[in-house]
């Protein structure tokens, strides 16, 4: 058992580290539901909480409309494209957008939703037949909705335009010119006033519906091709490690869904994340160094992209109560597989984390809530964006406002000069830094030198080639320049590729055209500044 | 030459050559990098880059008085062998001294102390302890008599803290520095997101405090950034003396939850301590949400957020007899104990028992 | 203490079986607080019985489990390796370096174990 280490005395004053979470309260039987008082409960919910059938229906229902009413940020008859991949969180929020749309006047939600799946199976390697089924099946489910509808293939995103990885106009300065959100509700019911609801709702929808028909018509007859599967899942064998895989498809995927929204004109993209999802991917990504867009990775609304925005509605249900709701009221969901399904739990740090959150939760009921409320405190660390180049200091891949800047002392630096330290030199100790606290970058060779690094992960894969000494040759100079393109976490991701230029043209074609954008803005200002030279010595 | 030979499964290694001096053969990978070094090149890249931490943060003046926080522990062994390796390998002119605190626990901390009072010898630093019962009159061992083995860390950590700032300012020492390496910082970044903890998570990436007022020693830790693997390996191929047994108090266990997922982490990327240090280090705060003001004790002078320090209010209940009275929140009787006026029945009953 | 050996038979190893591994004399090392689960002993002398296929790291340590270990196996082991924190040397060099589980064992090889869970 590790204990407490008596030799270190806490560094800070009144630090105490007696806060244990409470343990689970059992509570007794046949209890009267918390709400009504009188029928009997059939859940609970947050510890100790009994819900009866009806007081949890209208408790979930009031939820969805509560987190939506006081974040004000969906504007009414604004398009929201819904991100359903058919699991339970997903599939809720879709029954609790289509109870919202269908509520009287003053309950009801007033956006115009529409609906993306991805199908992913290509990164898992699934057999295309296993594939259609269960896209058939999502299908079924999103089909009975009557909204309309856009299948995806995770095959698609390597044919994506660069122009996904441009920053769109921000919508917050749509915000502050355009109307307030109040004058937006106001004008819109005034316009809608005299049409009935049902009317009004088929008028939003009636040029969609034709576009979604001939979306599922496109899916159908011919969504991919093998060689684009291949692809695929070459560019996925080429990444060593469980980790990095499944944050390159969570990335591909965000670029789809990015990609399909602008395509559309959807303005918002909904996820399902649940409180329990997102405790996870904010522990996991602490650990995977995402901790400077920690807020924007987990918080209600993520703006990073500019014109789209994204929100989860359902982050204030946990994963239970998710799953009673669901089989309550029969709400559908397809179980599809992914990347880390049957994975042991050591397969990854996603992987990892989620088996830790899963197994703390049942011995201190309050992890999850705990955890979620860490993210409430948060909030992203965005630097005053440089007019000139608003696309300049933001992530290649995720978009995140780069956390490379190693001005000051800090693990990302420390790692830098370990990495200076551990290669060739010259013979001897004693040979120092050049200048205290003032690396250069490393030289590109570093990442694989001289053995093999697929052991360092649990998943113990091959290095993605069969020849002996495969990894001293595989590092890519390439490496390296995408690397200043790139965030913290991000360059992990491709540290663990055996080669990058198997990523996606539109990722290395965007790298490619920021290096010279930032090659011409260096050389024109160097020009700027010979001119002031001169102007200076004439 | 092939460096691995595959036979039937198992793996006859050739040895793996270091990837600095591509001379001698590799003793350890780094997990931090991942690059294999021999011995020598470990100890100058680890001493080293414990060097450029304490340049780069600026953690020390010339001419100053540094209390080494030692526990004869692992990492406070370490951190005073390399501090007295770079004061004269570099010349920062510190004075160095061995700090030590005797909790008073019969069977682990008398043991321990005899490995520090053997590195006082082996470094020729001079070794200042300071014990629990002259500073507050209770051994741990006493104190655990009373409250029993759940909250006596709170007690230790509390008391500790404040003993090592007592005995730092008797001795007239500039800043203490203490063994917290980068698992230790890592696992404290965890342990602020499990708990929620958002004016601690804000700060325990620090490698330094600013000075907290009077009484408040500045602290730094320069191992910061080492990893917890690389400073007992140091220790081990330097024959360093250090002791490793557990308190026999302890075991905390949550904390030992967000250990256990650490190293976890560790063995699936081993990047992922400095990771999640990143992580720490990029944190912002929304504006808005309540940080704790800092003030000063009303009976002893020592810092507080509240009217009386925690070591005071944890004292006064031991004192009592109401070992409750430092756990949990009791602030509004913290008035009544500085103007000694006397408790009501009800307070001292709830604050007696001690089913915490 | 002659406790029954767990015999590992594994499918692709027919090419070895039919000569046998000659016993093996290892020198096991415990320490950094490891040595608490093996009654506070920290050296230990060992001969490994000869069996029809070498030894490696991973029987090893079922054989440490089964012969050596006092207490709590769970602190020592995981699944079907050590638990994460305790660092092993094998001849004075991190295991990492060499092949971990799949390491092959030698005759007179030294191993070491040091956990770095305990004390600060």
């Amino acid at each position: 058992m590790v204990g407490w280490q008596a030799g270190k005395d806490s560094f800070y004053v009144d630090e105490e580290y007696n806060g244990q979470l409470e343990h689970v309260a059992t509570p007794s039987v046949s209890k009267k539901c918390v709400k009504c008082k009188e029928s009997t409960a059939v859940l609970i919910i947050r510890a100790v909480d009994a819900f009866c059938r009806c007081c949890f229906k209208e408790y979930f229902i009031h939820k969805f409309r509560a987190m939506l009413g006081k974040n004000r940020i969906i504007f009414p008859g604004e398009k929201v494209l819904l991100a359903v991949s058919g699991g339970p969180a997903s599939s809720s929020m879709l029954s609790q957008v289509k109870e919202g749309l269908s509520r009287d006047a003053p309950k009801k939600l007033r956006f115009v939703p529409g609906i993306i799946h991805i199908d992913e199976g290509g990164a898992s390697g699934q057999s295309m037949e296993d594939r259609r089924r269960a896209v058939a099946q999502v299908e079924s489910v999103l089909r009975s909705s009557n909204y309309p509808y856009h299948i995806v293939y995770l095959e698609q995103a390597l044919n994506l335009p660069s122009s996904v990885l441009e920053v769109g106009s921000s919508a917050t300065e749509k915000l502050q010119t355009g109307p307030s959100y109040k004058a937006a509700v106001d004008q819109f019911i005034q316009t809608n006033q005299n049409l009935h609801p049902d009317l009004f709702l088929e008028n939003a929808w009636s040029h969609l519906s034709s576009l979604s028909m001939q979306e599922v018509q496109n899916g159908l007859s011919n969504p991919i091709t093998p060689e684009n599967t291949q692809a695929l899942q070459r560019l996925f064998a080429s990444v060593r490690t469980l980790t990095a895989k499944e944050d390159l498809l969570q990335t591909l995927r965000q670029h789809l869904i990015l990609h399909t929204a602008r395509t559309e004109g959807y303005t918002k993209v909904m996820m399902g994340d649940s409180c329990s999802r997102l405790a996870i991917k904010l522990l996991s990504n602490i650990s995977l160094g995402r901790g400077a867009s920690l807020a924007m990775d987990t918080g209600f609304s993520d703006s990073r992209y500019g014109d789209v925005v994204i929100v989860r509605p359902m982050r204030d249900y946990s994963s239970k109560e998710i799953a009673y709701y669901n089989r309550m009221f029969d709400v559908p969901s397809v179980f599809i597989p992914g990347l880390d399904t049957k994975a042991q739990d050591k397969a990854s740090i996603q992987r990892l984390t989620e088996s830790f959150v899963n197994k703390l939760q049942t011995d201190f009921p309050a992890t999850v809530s705990t955890i979620y409320r860490t993210s409430e405190k948060l909030h992203t660390a965005c630097p005053p964006q440089n007019t000139n180049s608003p696309t300049f200091d933001k992530c290649l891949m995720c978009a995140c406002s780069l956390d490379t800047n190693a001005e000051e002392f800090s693990a990302f630096k420390a790692t830098l000069i370990s990495e200076q330290l551990s290669q060739r030199r010259g013979p001897g100790p004693g040979l120092s830094l050049g200048t205290a606290g003032a690396p250069g970058p490393p030289p590109a060779s570093f990442t694989g030198q001289g053995q093999c690094r697929s052991s360092d992960e649990g998943q113990r894969q091959g290095c993605g080639s069969r020849e002996p000494g495969c990894c001293l040759s595989a590092e890519m100079p390439a490496t390296l320049d995408l690397k200043s393109l790139l965030c913290y976490s991000c360059r992990l991701t491709i540290k663990d590729m055996t080669a990058v230029d198997i990523l996606p043209q539109y990722i290395l074609a965007e790298a490619e055209r920021k290096k010279r954008r930032s090659h011409m803005r260096k050389e024109i200002s160097e020009f700027l500044l010979e001119e002031e030279d001169e102007a200076k010595t004439s | 030459m092939l460096l691995a030979i595959f036979q039937a499964g198992h793996q006859i290694t050739m040895p793996v050559l270091c990837s600095s001096c591509a001379e001698k053969r590799a003793v350890l990978k780094r997990p931090k990098t991942a690059h294999s070094l021999c011995k020598d090149c470990f100890f100058w890249a680890f001493e080293e880059e414990v060097h450029q931490t304490i340049v780069s943060a600026q953690l020390f003046k010339h001419g100053e008085t540094v209390g080494i926080g030692a526990s004869g522990g692992k990492d406070s062994t370490v951190l005073a062998h390399i501090m007295k390796v770079l004061n004269e390998r570099y010349n920062y002119g510190l004075k160095l001294l061995l700090l030590s605190v005797d909790e008073g626990i019969t069977g682990y901390r008398d043991d321990s102390l005899e490995t520090v009072k053997r590195n006082q010898q082996q470094y020729e630093l001079p070794l200042k302890i300071v014990s629990y019962e002259e500073l507050y009159g209770w051994t741990m061992d006493a104190i655990v008599k009373q409250v029993g083995l759940k909250n006596n860390c709170t007690f230790c950590g509390v008391f500790r803290r404040q003993a090592l700032d007592r005995g730092a300012m008797m001795l007239k020492v500039d800043k203490i520095c203490t063994g917290h390496n980068a698992d230790d910082v890592a696992e404290t970044v965890l342990m602020n997101v499990l708990r929620g903890d958002i004016a601690r998570l804000r700060r325990c990436t620090a490698i330094s405090t600013a000075s907290e007022g009077e009484g408040v020693v500045p602290r730094c830790k320069p191992l910061k950034y080492a990893y917890e693997k690389e400073i007992v390996l140091y220790a081990y191929f330097k024959k360093l003396d250090y002791f490793s047994t557990e308190c026999i108090y302890s075991p905390n266990a949550y904390r030992g939850h967000a250990r256990t997922f650490l190293k976890d982490l560790e063995a699936v990327r081993p990047s992922a301590i400095m990771d999640v240090i990143h992580s720490g280090e990029n944190l912002s705060v929304r504006e808005g949400v309540k940080m704790p003001v800092q003030g000063t004790c009303g009976r002893c002078g020592y810092i507080s957020s509240q009217t009386l320090c925690k070591s005071c209010v944890l004292l006064e209940g031991l004192n009592r007899g109401l070992p409750r009275l430092g756990i949990g929140k009791h602030h509004r009787l913290h008035g009544k104990i500085l103007s000694q006026q006397p408790l009501t029945q009800a307070e001292e009953r709830k604050l007696k028992t001690l089913e915490l | 203490m002659t406790a029954s050996l767990p015999v590992l038979v594994r499918g692709s190893d027919s090419d070895v079986s039919n000569k046998m591994a000659a016993p093996i004399a290892l020198h096991l090392e415990f320490g950094g607080g490891a040595e608490l689960l093996f009654d506070g002993v920290k050296e230990h002398h060992v001969i490994l019985p000869d069996q029809s296929e070498p030894w490696d790291m991973k029987q090893l340590l079922v054989w440490i489990r089964a012969n050596l270990l006092k207490e709590r196996p769970e602190l020592f082991v995981q699944g079907d390796t050590v638990r994460p924190g305790i660092l092993v040397l094998i001849n004075d060099a991190d295991w990492e370096l060499m092949g971990e589980l799949r390491y092959e064992l030698q005759d007179q090889d030294n191993v070491v174990f040091i956990s770095t869970l305990h004390g600060g």
